[in-house]
């Protein structure tokens, strides 16, 4: 426990800056989406072992909230994803570029590049809510 | 205010391959294969095809390609396999105590296998 508390004060008072946002939206984004990916394991299970229940599934998935948290786990996914490119592309390849300044760099690109892949996908699944849930014709 | 910052030169020593080194790699192979099938599938069925066009006929329709249901297995197994060892490793980080570790370890590994076989009998058997 104690360990747990000085990682969660580390968290608050490092100030690691570009690198150190980027570690922690990788490790936040990386816990959400398998809590999220769990959940969905089981409930598309439900079309073999109870196809009855999936319809209820399913309408659960089309609630506004959970509409809403479905475009923010579409953010988690592409930054959890270009973040690990780049952590998977410098361990493995390039270690020379784990040095501060283009660490700092490489992380302002990975946050730039997972909005500019982000924003369109929101813009589309906010569509798809406005159109099925408040009558919002196109 | 200012930083500085030091150089670092490259170093390269070697690794003696064990369980973690393994674990290690894996989660850096494993996202690169991970990016096609991870952000196919949500580019697909989030954004694409919109949770309201889903039902049982759809899964349906899906599963009866091959292709498809390839495409389901490895994403079940790469994606959750990613996962849960990234709790791991995030869970050994916060308790660092190796009772904690273990005790972890053998949870996550329990919790992994039942979901994944779980989910692998329902994409193999497909819609009922």
């Amino acid at each position: 426990m104690a360990n747990l508390r000085t990682t969660a004060t580390g968290y608050v008072t490092y100030r690691g800056r570009e690198g150190q946002v980027n570690y922690l939206l990788h490790r936040f984004t990386g816990l959400g989406t398998l809590l999220f990916l769990t959940i969905h394991i089981l409930d598309t299970s439900t079309v073999y072992f109870f196809p009855s229940l999936y319809d209820h599934a399913i309408a659960l998935y089309r609630n506004t909230w959970f509409g809403l948290g479905e475009i923010v786990l579409v953010f988690c996914v592409i930054f959890h994803g270009v973040n690990g490119l780049r952590i998977a592309a410098f361990d493995m390849f390039w270690p020379k570029y784990w040095n501060i300044p283009d660490e700092r760099a490489s992380a302002r690109w990975t946050l730039g590049i997972s909005l500019v892949l982000f924003i369109p996908a929101a813009v589309i699944m906010l569509l798809h809510i406005l159109q099925n849930n408040f009558g919002l014709a196109l | 205010m200012t930083t500085t910052t030091t150089t670092v030169r490259e170093r390269r020593v070697a690794v003696r391959q064990n369980y973690e080194s393994v674990a290690w790699k894996w989660m850096r192979y494993s996202a690169i294969l991970l990016i096609p099938l991870a952000w196919g599938h949500v580019l697909i069925q989030d954004v694409l095809v919109g949770v309201y066009r889903i039902d049982l006929n759809y899964v349906a329709l899906r599963w009866a390609t091959l292709f498809w249901r390839v495409y389901d297995v490895l994403l079940l197994a790469f994606t959750f396999a990613h996962g849960m060892n990234g709790l791991r490793q995030v869970l050994a980080d916060w308790f660092p105590a190796l009772r904690a570790r273990q005790t972890f370890g053998w949870i996550i590994f329990i919790v992994w296998a039942v979901i994944t076989a779980i989910g692998g009998t329902a994409i193999i058997g497909g819609v009922r």
